[in-house]
């Protein structure tokens, strides 16, 4: 939860504090500064224009390729920023929702101990650490037409199975979508037993004692009690599978054709093939404003929540 | 909670199957990176899942050594990729741990920088794509494109909000009666922070550190739009691993592959107590 701890853990504020205080946080609302203010602006100014940096003059005089708010509204009209749009938002529905179930149930089984507890628990969380370009890698191998993906398939089929997963436009969406649920289900896994083991043991067994079932327990003990913990990990995987580019853009760079085009890749590619970048910036302050609009409303509706409770 | 032999069966059966799972992945790249080139390829029937001929031959590749087998050489060694990787990483974190420390024990203790827990919030919410272009320009400008340096300002930037939002729930953890005995002995408020509490905090600072370095090193986009040729970083350099006339170079991708990946997962598994903290910003506790 994003807690603004005004008081501070608690100090007698004299001067000296006070300008140590605020000697301690410059650096830091410097970087703030120096990488939110005026690129911000630069931004807003350069997505009013036709500006790229093909054109052979400084971004300041963008203003002589002035075109008013043309780029937002070809933004409204591009086809392919909505199919981008409409393709991220379907791997985050298959994404999040798999990685949350996956996760808890694992973290489910990882409640109580058993022989090997701490070495799997290692184990499996190995694929969240890994590099997620290599990542992307991996699973561009393991998805090639004589791979082993298909050996295992055939293994199981009974004859060779020869399908050229990242070449299909039907099929290269699952494989990316495969890839991100192997990587991020180990958070959603570690978040969720860290919330799993943090219901208090005695209140489970009283529940126990009355009679009460596994599934009763679990859902009148356990499951409002990891109520924030879920609404957390829910909202990392909702905002990083938002941004995901690593991983699919190596597997298969957005194709074929857009099939896997997600709304990052669009923006990478609209920025390093096409570089029309006033273009680019109107798309990129627009999604900082929805997102921060989205953002808002969300803290705004947790913290009235909270209240309430 | 139920503890039935059939449950029992259940929890294994499951987990060695979520462990295979886990692990295929993994272990082909490491099978990969041993396989010699004939053994790269694998077209359906003769593919290997455990290299017959183990062979060093992918990581000599990649470090300069020419094949006999590859008609093609590097026009540059993975070194400078991996010297690349190291220094922005490492320096990323250095410009982030030191500013999001100081700035977390200022607003933990003295209450400075009210803003800082929203703006830095608001900086991991949004993705870099929508802000890259005014820092490429800016870059640009600085001279500090294809530079390792230019690359560390902005890991340290990206992951400011780690470094601050893990120190200081270390910090609101701390009791603060040992600094204020030091406060009575006649120090003042920069040094104890500087002699008693920096000293006391050594294990959160070094794990926050480890963190944060997992999160630089594990970049890829950032790098992409950043570095051209000169420092270009591992994964970046990764990607340029295939030629017109071999198509990719399997093994050698791999071998680099290994080489990326085994540094987070060592660090990730030395501080997986405090994983859980670093991820949600410190929210939840281990």
């Amino acid at each position: 939860m994003v807690v603004v701890d005004a008081a501070g853990g608690g100090g007698r504020q004299d001067e000296e504090s006070r300008r140590l205080g605020f000697a301690l946080t410059v650096p830091a609302q410097m970087l703030v500064l120096f990488i939110a203010a005026f690129p911000l602006l630069m931004q807003a100014y350069i997505s009013l224009t036709d500006w790229s940096p093909l054109d052979g003059i400084g971004w300041w005089r963008a203003w002589e390729l002035w075109n008013g708010f043309a780029n937002y509204s070809d933004l409204a009209t591009d086809n392919r920023f909505w199919g981008a749009l409409g393709r991220t938002i379907i791997v985050m529905a298959i994404c999040v929702p798999a990685e949350f179930l996956l996760g808890f149930g694992l973290a489910i089984l990882f409640t109580g101990n058993f022989v090997g507890r701490r070495f799997f628990y290692s184990v499996l969380l190995m694929p969240m650490m890994v590099v997620p370009a290599v990542a992307g890698y991996m699973f561009f191998m393991l998805f090639q037409s004589g791979g082993p993906v298909n050996d295992i398939l055939s293994a199981i089929i009974g004859s060779p199975v020869q399908i050229a997963w990242l070449s299909d436009p039907d099929l290269a969406l699952f494989a990316v979508i495969a890839s991100d649920i192997w990587q991020w289900t180990p958070l959603m896994f570690l978040i969720l037993l860290a919330g799993l083991l943090g219901v208090p043991e005695d209140q489970l067994k009283a529940a126990t004692l009355l009679g009460a079932s596994w599934w009763q327990r679990f859902v009148t003990i356990v499951l409002p009690r990891m109520k924030t913990i879920i609404v957390i990990a829910l909202a990392i995987r909702v905002i990083e599978n938002f941004k995901v580019f690593d991983t699919f853009y190596i597997m298969t760079g957005g194709g074929p054709g857009v099939a896997t085009e997600t709304i990052s890749i669009f923006i990478y590619k609209v920025t390093t093939q096409e570089l029309v970048w006033g273009y680019v910036a109107a798309i990129g302050l627009t999604i900082l404003i929805v997102l921060s609009v989205v953002a808002g409303v969300a803290i705004k509706y947790m913290s009235a929540q909270r209240r309430e409770a | 909670m139920t503890r039935s032999p059939a449950f029992e069966i259940f929890r294994y059966t499951v987990i060695l199957l979520a462990l295979s799972v886990t692990l295929i992945p993994t272990l082909w790249m490491t099978s990969m990176a041993f396989k010699p080139i004939p053994e790269w390829s694998a077209s359906g029937a003769d593919l290997t899942w455990w290299p017959n001929e183990p062979t060093l031959d992918n990581f000599r590749f990649i470090f300069g050594e020419s094949s006999s087998e590859l008609i093609v050489a590097l026009d540059r060694t993975a070194g400078k990729p991996i010297l690349a990787s190291l220094l922005s990483a490492v320096f990323g974190t250095l410009i982030a741990m030191i500013s999001g420390t100081s700035a977390a024990y200022g607003l933990s203790r003295f209450g400075a920088g009210q803003s800082l827990p929203l703006a830095l919030t608001q900086l991991r919410l949004f993705p870099p794509l929508a802000v890259m272009i005014p820092v490429m320009i800016m870059w640009a400008f600085l001279g500090l494109t294809d530079t390792w340096w230019g690359l560390a300002l902005v890991y340290g930037i990206v992951t400011l909000p780690f470094a601050f939002w893990l120190m200081k729930t270390f910090f609101d953890d701390m009791p603060y009666e040992i600094e204020e005995a030091a406060l009575v002995e006649g120090c003042s408020r920069f040094r104890v922070f500087m002699r008693v509490t920096l000293p006391m905090m050594r294990a959160p600072l070094a794990s926050s550190a480890l963190f944060v370095f997992i999160l630089n090193w594990s970049d890829y986009l950032i790098a992409l739009l950043l570095t051209t040729r000169e420092w270009v970083t591992i994964p970046v350099y990764m990607a340029s691993l295939s030629s017109s006339m071999t198509g990719q170079l399997y093994g050698a991708k791999a071998a680099l592959g290994l080489i990326a990946a085994v540094p987070p997962v060592i660090l990730g598994i030395a501080i997986q107590r405090h994983l859980v903290r670093g991820l949600t910003f410190g929210a939840l506790k281990q």
